[in-house]
């Protein structure tokens, strides 16, 4: 039942290392080496910033309003930073979770291993990535935006993102590494997810005026919006650095976060355990 | 007698052959109708007991890997008990689990925690594998920079100098060059001296009979013999000579 947690115990510094391991990995002989990991999202970033102000020409600013509460009104460039500043965690950790035990496959078949820590230390490595971007985000938002006691609910939806994608990938690691179709799947999920979750826009707001059936459509994608765990932590992150609101204000999202959280573990502890013993025959 | 520090109670085994990778998909969900199944072991139990030393012997399939994994505990048994108590050196594949991108000192310490060592042991053991492996300075550079021998010689030397309880060997090992096969045979000999239990795969029978006191024929998954080694070799020509 625990498996998972046993497993991690006493390899805390392996974990550490391997985390290392897996970045140098990531970076090595590249001339400038850790600055792609800012560069990447930095370009990524600028790309739809420029496709917004300059293609669409409806950058401008982003209203927040939050149940009908006007709260401020953001430059659309720092209402997206701080949006993808999670994002680029959570992409990378998906992606690269799912991928995790196929790409480390000699620790399953050759070794008697911890396989569940695999998931962990990959995680870890996009964490560091995470926390490096996150300072340079804290930089320019302190000074475009200011400092506030807000900001100290980091501390919580950044650990809580990092187990939720943890635990995420304790059940698509072991299924993507049983059939390489389940990876190619989530990996095309991937790349549409972005676009469905509220980076660059605000999905407290949705501006629909359609009607179904005579009613209108616009408080049911909101509460579509709510469903989607992206949205939590990337709306969780814009209440901590621009909204200046508690998590804890929005109960209706914070309940269903934390019934999808305790889903996706008890999920992710059956997926192990039952494809566990069959990985090193399959792989 | 003492406790067995190896025991197979009823040992099954089977790989289950996907036809394609849609049966592959649909099994992570449902349970396959009528799969092909490989059975690659069918309840196998024998004892080991301390010091003892045993050499498996089968053809090519008989599930003598299968044995080795279970042991290493790289694959579990689908029915029965596999018990392993102990530190276990397999010198199988000796670079296996090597991180390409660490130092040779950093994975030292890896394959030191996989094998659930401490910091404070491996550091004790750290110099005598650094020296046997004849290394040199190269000890801390990556492992990708190094030569496919000097990986065999570290992966050798970090397996064999874990002070095994269990030490598990093919004798089709290939170590490099002719002057540390010596080393290694010369190491393996004053290990398996000091009194470990031993687990010997070979074709050869002179090599097992000079190791071993008690010999395991497999076929087709099945345990046929379990006894003296001139037996089992006996039985193991018997049965070549009838195909």
């Amino acid at each position: 039942m625990f498996q998972i947690f046993k497993e991690h115990k006493g390899f805390g510094k392996q974990i550490f290392l391997l985390a290392k391991n897996e970045l140098i990995k990531t970076y090595k002989g590249a001339v400038i080496g850790p600055f792609w990991a800012v560069i990447k999202p930095a370009f990524t970033l600028f790309v739809y910033w420029f496709a917004f102000s300059v293609g669409i020409r409806s950058a401008g600013n982003v209203e927040v309003i939050i149940n009908g509460e006007f709260i401020a009104n953001f430059d659309r460039f720092i209402f997206m930073l701080v949006g993808f500043i999670p994002w680029f965690f959570i992409s990378e950790s998906i992606t690269q979770g799912a991928k995790s035990i196929r790409i480390n496959r000699q620790f399953v078949t050759k070794v008697s291993f911890p396989v569940s820590t695999i998931m962990t230390y990959t995680s870890v490595a996009r964490l560091f990535v995470h926390l490096f971007l996150f300072v340079i985000m804290y930089v320019y938002v302190a000074f475009a935006h200011g400092v506030s006691i807000y900001n100290l609910q980091f501390f919580l939806y950044c650990p809580l993102m990092f187990a939720f994608f943890v635990a995420l990938s304790w059940s698509t690691a072991p299924m993507s590494a049983f059939s390489a179709d389940f990876e190619n799947m989530i990996i095309s999920i991937m790349s549409g997810i972005f676009w469905l979750s509220g980076i660059i826009y605000n999905s407290y707001n949705m501006e629909v005026d359609l009607l179904v059936f005579g009613k209108p459509l616009k408080p049911i994608l909101e509460f579509a919006m709510m469903l989607n765990p992206i949205n939590f932590f990337a709306n969780g992150y814009r209440n901590a650095f621009l909204y200046d609101r508690w998590f804890f204000e929005y109960p209706l999202e914070l309940i269903i976060f934390l019934v999808e959280f305790v889903l996706v573990v008890a999920l992710g502890i059956y997926n192990y355990n039952r494809l566990r013993k069959t990985l090193p025959d399959v792989l | 007698m003492a406790q067995p520090i190896i025991s197979f109670k009823n040992v099954s085994k089977e790989y289950i052959l996907y036809k394609n990778s849609q049966e592959r998909f649909k099994a992570l969900f449902r349970k396959p109708k009528n799969p092909k199944i490989n059975k690659a072991l069918k309840n196998v139990s024998f004892d080991i007991y301390p010091g003892e030393a045993v050499g498996i012997i089968g053809d090519n399939g008989a599930g003598k890997s299968t044995i080795l994994k279970m042991i290493t505990g790289v694959a579990f048994p689908q029915e029965g008990e596999v018990e392993v108590t102990g530190k276990v050196a397999a010198l199988l594949e000796l670079t296996a689990g090597f991180s390409m991108e660490m130092t040779g000192r950093e994975n030292i310490y890896l394959k030191g925690y996989i094998l659930g060592l401490n910091d404070e042991y491996i550091k004790t053991i750290e110099e005598k594998i650094i020296d046997f492996a004849q290394l040199g300075d190269y000890i801390d550079q990556p492992v990708r920079t190094y030569s496919s021998g000097m990986r065999l010689r570290l992966g050798f030397a970090i397996n064999i100098n874990i002070e095994p309880d269990i030490l598990v060997v093919d004798e089709a090992l290939a170590v490099g060059d002719a002057s540390f096969k010596k080393k290694c045979k010369d190491k393996i000999n004053e290990i398996i001296k000091t009194g470990v239990t031993v687990l010997y795969v070979s074709h050869n029978e002179n090599s097992v009979a000079e190791i071993c006191s008690r010999a395991i024929f497999l076929k087709k998954g099945q345990l046929i013999y379990d006894g003296d080694v001139p037996t089992a070799f006996e039985k193991y020509k018997e049965s070549k000579a009838k195909k």
